[in-house]
């Protein structure tokens, strides 16, 4: 059956409208719900850098918790405080794309920057920094918490796309990240030294600034520790202003 | 530099068929003769290479949160990241047909040859995928366009040493029932170990 | 795969309307051909890009395969539905924006509900509109043939589809990763020294697990392609 012209043109105006319409509906009913799992998705991550959220089921609770606990700004790569963007918009420091934010330029990137308070409220008890970086496949993120000396880690937790499944994938493994736990970003006379991953794994006698590597993950790691060293000296000036041992201070 | 590496990672690592198992209908359906897989092949570089880059500009530019910010500040704040789905294939089918089209005015012989796998393109899986992925790795305009190419060539290369392999394949004695299908899923997962061996290259 | 068809015959057993044959001896076999002579996947060689990168594990490959019977069961009805009006000429992008839309759903409910799975499936959910089963049976089906016997052939190659994704996603599990549903089966019976193959998280493990379900289907129905 060969059907007019005019019926097609009906016809498909009909079909486009419907299904427009439906599509729209849906989006407009489940955008709420859908921002609220992107917004619970970031915040968890950053605090797993710092606790133990696998307790807490409700995410509402995960969502009290961070807003109770976690103040955040977001700075520039001299470590001054960014309040507005370059079109003039408010930044807000868990919408700032990291993955984004990686390609431009060091100079002209948003850092954010999450300070986890103490129960007081008023001493921040650690901060924590966004990472971002390439794996051996894709790319590799992550969140650094450091203690209140700004030295010492108190955390780490590593997302990746695809690194391979039991071997680069084991960073996200507690085991794996709890090595991190302790070691320090700056040596005794307060330069900046990185923690590096080592080759191998079961290495005895690693130093502060080392941690023992994956067996068979070799270029995951080399990407891990590039990652660490990248974003940390980016959050240099940072780091160097808040210091509360001013002592150290930073080699430039 | 960077759009090079994505290129390379895009035929021979992140291989549409071997890696992520797109456009495996056309793949199996398609490869019985060099000749044919070479046409179909080719085919899928040119259109995968054409329908990124355009689905990249629709993304850019209407579909994502705040793309329609260039129609005044009003509509900043627009979000219809809904439609991509839709919008996607509907311009990989219109793109399809409008290549169709322009190639048999302009060189009947390509069409002759060509031709008939432009329709068949259409719902292949990888070429919609790619633009998926184009989307899903946030690439800029000129990686989009190399990646498309990339994943296009990384699809011709598998398609044509398949096809060769199933034409040595037809003087074997292959058990009845592995006969076809069977033998041929066995060959590629082979032929994805052997690819296994690029990774890590990079330039 | 005949438990699986015994189970689809019962959950219509229960739907039984009175002196109409709506279990006719035909309407079974819409059902329960595609789940063993004539599966898409293994005779017909459909669907197979979308459903083998996400069976890795068993979880997102049951959400894949729930998301791809919605779709096309509910595809099927609207084609079907839909079929004496649709214009010939245009009925191909017709039968894709239905699909797309259908898709667009279940993409956009896994995001608010399931944001987790949603993150795992990525751009896989996106890849069933090009999933060729949906389209064939719109085009060899839904278009010339009754609502309810439409419903019953999209439950019937979702079902088909669906069991062969399952059992190579049960087996890729089960020795890649030693678990079930992310349960660790091998740990829970004291074996603690599996070793995890690593084949078979690889694509390739895909392929051959796939490869052989296909011969061993294949020999018991006694199909040979030539």
């Amino acid at each position: 059956m060969q059907q007019s012209n005019t019926y097609i043109i009906i016809f498909s105006a009909i079909m486009t409208i419907v299904i427009g319409g439906l599509m729209s509906l849906t989006s407009v009913v489940l955008k709420p719900m859908q921002d609220k799992q992107v917004e619970l998705d970031t915040k968890k991550k950053i605090l797993g850098a710092v606790m133990d959220i696998s307790a807490i089921k409700d995410p509402d609770e995960i969502l009290a918790v961070y807003n109770k606990r976690v103040r955040s700004v977001v700075v520039d790569i001299d470590g001054n405080d960014i309040e507005i963007d370059g079109k003039g918009n408010p930044v807000v420091a868990e919408k700032v794309n990291i993955q984004k934010n990686y390609k431009v330029d060091p100079e002209t990137r948003s850092y954010p920057v999450f300070m986890f308070m103490a129960e007081n409220g008023e001493d921040v008890d650690s901060y924590i920094f966004p990472m971002f970086g390439a794996g051996l496949w894709d790319w590799i993120s992550g969140y650094i918490a450091l203690d209140k000396d700004l030295n010492t880690v108190r955390g780490i937790a590593f997302d990746h796309r695809q690194e391979t499944p039991g071997l680069g994938a084991r960073i996200t493994e507690d085991e794996v990240q709890g090595r991190y736990v302790g070691k320090k970003l700056f040596s005794e006379t307060g330069s900046f030294e990185s923690i590096n991953m080592v080759k191998g794994e079961g290495n005895t006698g690693l130093s502060q600034h080392e941690v023992d590597g994956l067996s068979g993950a070799t270029m995951t790691a080399k990407g891990v520790n590039k990652m660490l060293e990248h974003y940390i000296s980016c959050y240099d000036a940072f780091i160097a202003k808040r210091k509360p041992d001013n002592k150290i201070t930073l080699n430039y | 530099m960077e759009a090079f590496n994505i290129a390379l990672r895009g035929i021979f690592i992140d291989n549409m068929i071997f890696a992520y198992f797109l456009g495996m209908c056309s793949f199996l359906a398609v490869s019985k003769k060099v000749s044919t897989a070479l046409g179909l092949g080719l085919a899928v570089i040119f259109v995968l290479s054409i329908t990124v880059p355009v689905n990249w500009l629709l993304q850019e530019f209407i579909l994502k949160e705040g793309a329609l910010s260039w129609l005044g500040a009003d509509f900043a704040t627009i979000d219809l990241t809904f439609l991509q789905f839709i919008m996607f294939i509907a311009v990989i089918a219109s793109m399809v047909q409008l290549v169709e089209m322009v190639i048999e005015k302009v060189s009947p012989a390509l069409y002759g040859s060509l031709g008939i796998f432009l329709p068949l393109i259409a719902v292949n899986c990888a070429i919609l995928g790619s633009s998926l992925f184009m989307v899903q790795r946030d690439y800029t305009i000129v990686e989009a366009t190399s990646f498309g190419f990339g994943s296009g060539v990384g699809f011709f290369l598998a398609i044509v040493a398949l096809a060769a392999i199933r034409e040595k394949l037809k003087y074997s004695r292959v058990p009845n029932g592995l006969k076809g299908l069977g033998i041929t899923m066995l060959i590629t997962g082979l032929m994805g170990l052997a690819f296994k061996s690029f990774i890590g290259i990079a330039l | 795969m005949s438990n699986e068809a015994a189970v689809v015959e019962k959950v219509q057993e229960v739907v039984k309307a009175p002196a109409e044959p709506l279990l006719s001896k035909r309407r079974k076999k819409i059902v329960s051909d595609p789940l063993s002579e004539d599966n898409p996947i293994t005779v017909q060689v459909l669907g197979i890009c979308s459903a083998l990168a996400v069976t890795v594990k068993m979880e997102p490959t049951l959400v894949m395969s729930v998301a791809v019977v919605f779709v096309i069961v509910f595809s099927n009805l609207i084609i079907s539905l839909l079929r004496n009006t649709i214009p010939n000429r245009v009925r191909i992008i017709v039968q894709l924006a239905v699909i797309a839309t259908l898709v667009t759903l279940v993409s956009e409910v896994l995001k608010a509900y399931y944001y987790d799975m949603f993150k795992v499936l990525s751009v896989f959910v996106g890849l069933i509109i090009t999933n060729c089963i949906v389209m064939g049976r719109l085009e060899a089906y839904a278009m010339g043939n009754k609502p309810y016997d439409s419903i019953l052939d999209g439950l019937g190659s979702g079902f088909g589809y669906a069991w062969i994704i399952l059992t190579v996603a049960f087996f890729r599990e089960l020795l890649g990763s030693g678990s079930i549903f992310d349960f660790k089966i091998f740990e829970a019976v004291g074996w603690y020294s599996f070793p995890n193959n690593g084949l078979m998280v690889d694509p390739v493990g895909a392929f051959m697990v796939l490869g052989i379900l296909i011969w061993v289907q294949r020999t018991k129905t006694g199909y040979v392609e030539h």
